[in-house]
């Protein structure tokens, strides 16, 4: 199974440097959305890649399903998850602030 | 349940108990699923902090590497470079399944490389974008290791606050409602009885 990576064009390129040949540069949010899509249609990826920022930039619905789905494993980087962060989860599940 | 729907007969108190007896056990089971999960948790904070750290740390450096790659050997150079890496790193998904939560298991293999095996020429590139490539790499294996534990986690979280909406339904609403109706009904049938004893008793004394 291989890494997707999807975001802007310069989020992208040093994935495509360290090896992924799966990456989508998404510049709006119709294509972000659109890629998104096609990535989860793909049964060769295991990993999807975001960056944080784009992650708020779509809809609920789609985040929500992201955030849930295992194959592929969704993770986001730099800047805010996006959606409900860990430490509000864990507020949220156990009632006490675990996450310093 | 209101308590006026309810019939007050000996088949009904039946049922309630018996469905009494289903809820606590389930009470009961819940309750043992919720510490289950929550002690899994705890055993996967940890790690979640720590990868969440290293992600970071490592995200910023590569960011640092590819802003300076672009200065120093210009976007088309940096571009060039980076279309033409040969190998793709590749991972094995699994899923493992805790206590009826579906997590995933990634196994990684060869995202790490050689110079000479990253597929783009050594004598038209230079240092910084080894560099720079070597830090994504970094990055990379900090991602796989960070999107097990972190979707672990989240979905720990989701089926803890779940477990515990119906603990707490079982425990505050479910059952204190049935054995409400429960003593109702007992109390309606010993006055039911009562009733019968007292008329028969007058009867008796009439005839007598």
């Amino acid at each position: 199974m291989e890494i997707a990576v999807v975001g802007t064009g310069e989020f992208i390129l040093g994935f495509r440097l360290a090896g992924v040949r799966k990456t989508y540069a998404a510049e709006t949010d119709e294509r972000l959305v659109e890629h998104i899509n096609q990535v989860l249609d793909d049964k060769d990826v295991g990993i999807l890649v975001l960056k944080g920022s784009d992650m708020e930039r779509i809809p609920l619905r789609l985040r929500t399903s992201l955030e849930n789905s295992v194959k592929p494993t969704v993770i986001a980087i730099g800047g805010d998850e996006g959606g409900l962060s860990m430490r509000e989860r864990i507020k949220r599940s156990v009632g006490v602030d675990l996450w310093k | 349940m209101a308590l006026r729907d309810i019939k007050p007969t000996r088949s009904e108190l039946i049922n309630i108990k018996r469905r009494i007896k289903l809820s606590e056990r389930g009470y009961n089971i819940l309750k043992m699923k919720r510490d289950g999960l929550i002690l899994e948790f705890f055993k996967v904070l940890q790690q979640a902090k720590d990868s969440r750290g290293a992600l970071l740390e490592r995200y910023e450096r590569a960011m640092e590497m590819i802003a300076l790659a672009e200065t120093v050997e210009g976007a088309i150079g940096v571009k060039a470079a980076a279309f033409s890496t040969a190998d793709a790193p590749a991972i094995s998904l699994k899923s493992k399944n805790i206590m009826g939560v579906v997590v995933p298991e990634i196994d990684a293999s060869s995202v790490r490389k050689g110079v000479l095996d990253r597929g783009y020429g050594m004598l038209g590139t230079s240092a910084v974008i080894d560099e720079t490539a070597e830090a994504f790499e970094d990055l990379l294996e900090a991602i796989i290791e960070a999107a097990e534990i972190e979707t672990t986690m989240k979905r720990l979280l989701d089926e803890i606050e779940s477990t515990k909406r119906r603990v707490n339904a079982l425990e505050f609403k479910v059952i204190p409602e049935l054995s409400e109706a429960r003593d109702f009904i007992k109390m309606r049938l010993d006055e039911m009885e009562r009733e019968e004893l007292f008329r028969l008793k007058k009867i008796k004394a009439r005839s007598t």
